[in-house]
């Protein structure tokens, strides 16, 4: 077909289009002048035209959707014997395929099977690098990453057998909320203490997230598939490319600016994805956003060398600090080494003990009881202020007084309540809120306190006690808002 | 362009994934309305990097043109992996029954598609262009007018030879 025939073609086409069907056969016959192929070609897409109706409407994700949210199939193993392991069950799926529990007969014990799908292994340059790979990583032995036993090719498949770790990963954990204030700095210390042991052999895991991270049923953090993580544009030519994002992408959101560009990565990679996930573990929300526009903005930004602006207060003081210098864009900017980051996460705990916002121990319910008495007799001053206003003898002063304690005693009791209130439902906000309602708070209660002397000053000598009383009213709340406040406050854990 | 193909490649897993998001909202037939449109990602990115880096992509137009030639590659690459695996890495048709069993549509064979387009392409590239941006990027008719630089009517009229065309050349029973 030439350009010029299809654009003869098209236009017999449209021209028969407009016609009435009863007539158009004899336009056709008519306008194409006795060349029968031309007349055969325009019949027969007319014909189609009319038969393919909604053909091609449905955009091509709609109808290819099982084709894109199946991945390949992979016969299951379950029952079958691989090698000489003996499969047992199936424990998850990832990126990179099917991972089974097995008995692995010759030692007699059960391990971790993950059967690597075609994708990871088809390409001879790629599986020799994965192999390489995993023979370092197996090298690695700690108690927060889980080992690497042998990396198996059996009938011309590869098997990563590792340790067998069963128990919730941490994306599981995120399901529920972000961590318990008090679990949050022993999980991260115990992630960053398998980042050193593993940067310290120059194995870099590439793909750190939530669904890599599993706590054992005991407790035990460990940190799956060190070194062998495949990160989905990591691989140079494009159309395995294609096929990898398609069968590894999880999360775009962890991963380094540097790993997008393809440029190279190194332990600071790893820092990035860490920053990410300790806000995400101490909030219950990434730091880019929810939907796939957010990130990629966030994203964009990334490469193009600008760091993203992060402020919220974490319920680990000092710990957004560190998240902000991990997820710097440039590598350069970022820790110089994990043993850097553990040590600025290790020292997080000597500033504050935020179990005390969770456990709800003696101290924050000091800090509690106090903001409510507070909020108590600060409501009873603009009645107090009513009920005095018979022995004011000047008008103005008598309202001034009234409307001012009535301003004041709102502001402070709203507040008051209010930090009470998250302090019971939202304690991982409590420190960021307090801080941010205490300057009008310490203003609203100065001012009440300067108003009950004003009042003492004009009622004294009629009625010399109840002047006395708001007078030590007055010392009372200064002195509360001075001393007490800000001892219950420290103790609570809420300030340093 | 390697500049230009770097953006490629970094956009390739958001795409992905917004495909996969739509693929799933779509099986669980979610009111259109609902669900953040293809278009809308495609915008917003374009609205970033021209406001970022201006220069780095000609226009929205060539924008549009690589998010949904990405979609199609993704599309194209899965099924003849799926296709290869089913017969033993022999090269076949997929046929998506699993499309008719799920919705009752038409059964598309994309790789099949594909080469169709491909052969559209060589006497035809506006049009090839046309299908791509409609069915594998998700356009509207006035998206894709506004992407292709030519008017709603023209997009139509195009529209209506080629699906009628390669309806045909997908039925096989196409004369020379």
């Amino acid at each position: 077909m030439t350009p010029e025939r299809w654009r003869q073609i098209n236009e017999l086409f449209h021209a028969a289009l407009e016609r009435d069907r009863s007539t158009r056969d004899a336009f056709l016959r008519d306008a194409a002048r006795g060349d029968e192929e031309l007349l055969r070609e325009v019949r027969s897409l007319l014909a189609n035209h009319v038969k393919s109706g909604e053909f091609l409407e449905k955009p091509a994700w709609g109808v290819a959707a099982h084709l894109i949210l199946d991945d390949p199939p992979a016969g299951t193993l379950v029952g079958k014997r691989v090698g000489s392991y003996h499969v047992l069950e199936e424990v998850g799926r990832g990126g990179m395929g099917i991972v089974y529990a097995a008995e692995d007969e010759r030692l007699r014990r059960t391990v971790a099977l993950k059967a690597l799908t075609p994708e990871y292994t088809s390409d001879p340059t790629r599986r020799e690098r994965l192999i390489r790979e995993a023979r370092a990583a197996a090298a690695l032995s700690h108690p927060a990453i889980a080992t690497i036993f042998a990396l198996e090719e059996i009938a011309g498949n590869l098997y990563i057998v590792s340790e067998l770790v069963r128990g919730r990963t941490l994306r599981d954990e995120l399901r529920d909320g972000p961590l318990p204030p008090a679990q949050l700095q022993p999980v991260l210390i115990a992630i960053a203490e398998a980042l050193v042991a593993a940067h310290q052999r120059g194995i870099v895991h590439r793909d750190l997230k939530p669904e890599n991270i599993i706590r054992r049923d005991d407790g035990q953090i460990k940190v799956l598939d060190f070194g062998i993580a495949r990160s989905p544009v990591a691989a140079s030519p494009t159309a395995t490319k294609l096929t990898q994002a398609g069968a590894a992408l999880g999360t775009p959101g962890y991963m380094a600016p540097e790993q997008f560009s393809g440029t190279d990565v190194d332990g600071r990679t790893d820092q990035f994805a860490f920053g990410v996930l300790a806000w995400e573990l101490a909030t219950g929300e990434h730091p880019f956003g929810t939907d796939a526009a957010s990130i990629l903005a966030i994203m964009t930004d990334l490469m193009q060398g600008k760091t993203v602006g992060l402020s919220r207060a974490l319920p680990l003081p000092g710990l957004e600090r560190v998240v902000r210098r991990c997820v710097r864009a440039a590598a350069a900017e970022r820790y110089p080494s994990a043993e850097a980051l553990l040590a600025e996460l290790r020292a997080l705990g000597t500033v504050a003990t935020p179990a005390r916002l969770v456990a709800g121990g003696d101290s924050l319910w000091w800090w509690q009881f106090h903001q409510v008495a507070v909020a108590a007799l600060n409501a009873s001053m603009p009645v107090a202020m009513w009920t005095i206003r018979h022995w004011v003898d000047s008008k103005p002063y008598r309202s001034t007084l009234f409307l001012a304690a009535l301003t004041f005693a709102t502001v402070s009791v709203t507040l008051r309540l209010n930090l009470f209130f998250t302090s019971r439902v939202h304690p991982a906000m409590l420190i960021e809120q307090r801080t941010r309602s205490f300057p009008g708070i310490a203003f609203a209660d100065a001012g009440l306190a300067v108003l009950l002397l004003a009042a003492a000053a004009l009622i004294a000598g009629d009625h010399d006690e109840i002047a006395a009383l708001f007078l030590s009213l007055a010392i009372v709340a200064l002195a509360s808002l001075s001393l007490i406040e800000p001892a219950t406050t420290r103790a609570a854990g809420l300030k340093a | 362009m390697e500049d230009d193909r770097q953006s490629v490649d970094s956009l390739l897993p958001i795409v992905y994934q917004e495909l996969r998001r739509l693929a799933a909202s779509y099986l669980r037939r979610e009111r259109p309305g609902q669900t953040l449109q293809p278009t809308a990602l495609v915008h917003e990115a374009y609205l970033r990097l021209m406001k970022d880096k201006p220069g780095r992509w000609q226009n929205r137009a060539h924008f549009c043109a690589i998010a949904a030639h990405s979609m199609r590659q993704i599309l194209i690459e899965r099924a003849r992996a799926r296709g290869a695996q089913k017969r033993g890495g022999a090269r076949h048709r997929v046929t998506l029954d699993e499309a008719l069993v799920a919705g009752g549509e038409r059964s598309i064979d994309l790789v099949a598609l594909d080469e169709a387009l491909e052969r559209l392409a060589a006497f035809d590239p506006e049009q090839a262009r046309l299908v791509e941006l409609r069915f594998f990027g998700g356009l509207t008719v006035e998206e894709t007018a506004e992407a292709m630089d030519i008017s709603p009517a023209t997009v139509k009229r195009h529209w209506a030879v080629a699906c009628a065309w390669l309806a045909r050349e997908l039925e096989g029973g196409a004369p020379a």
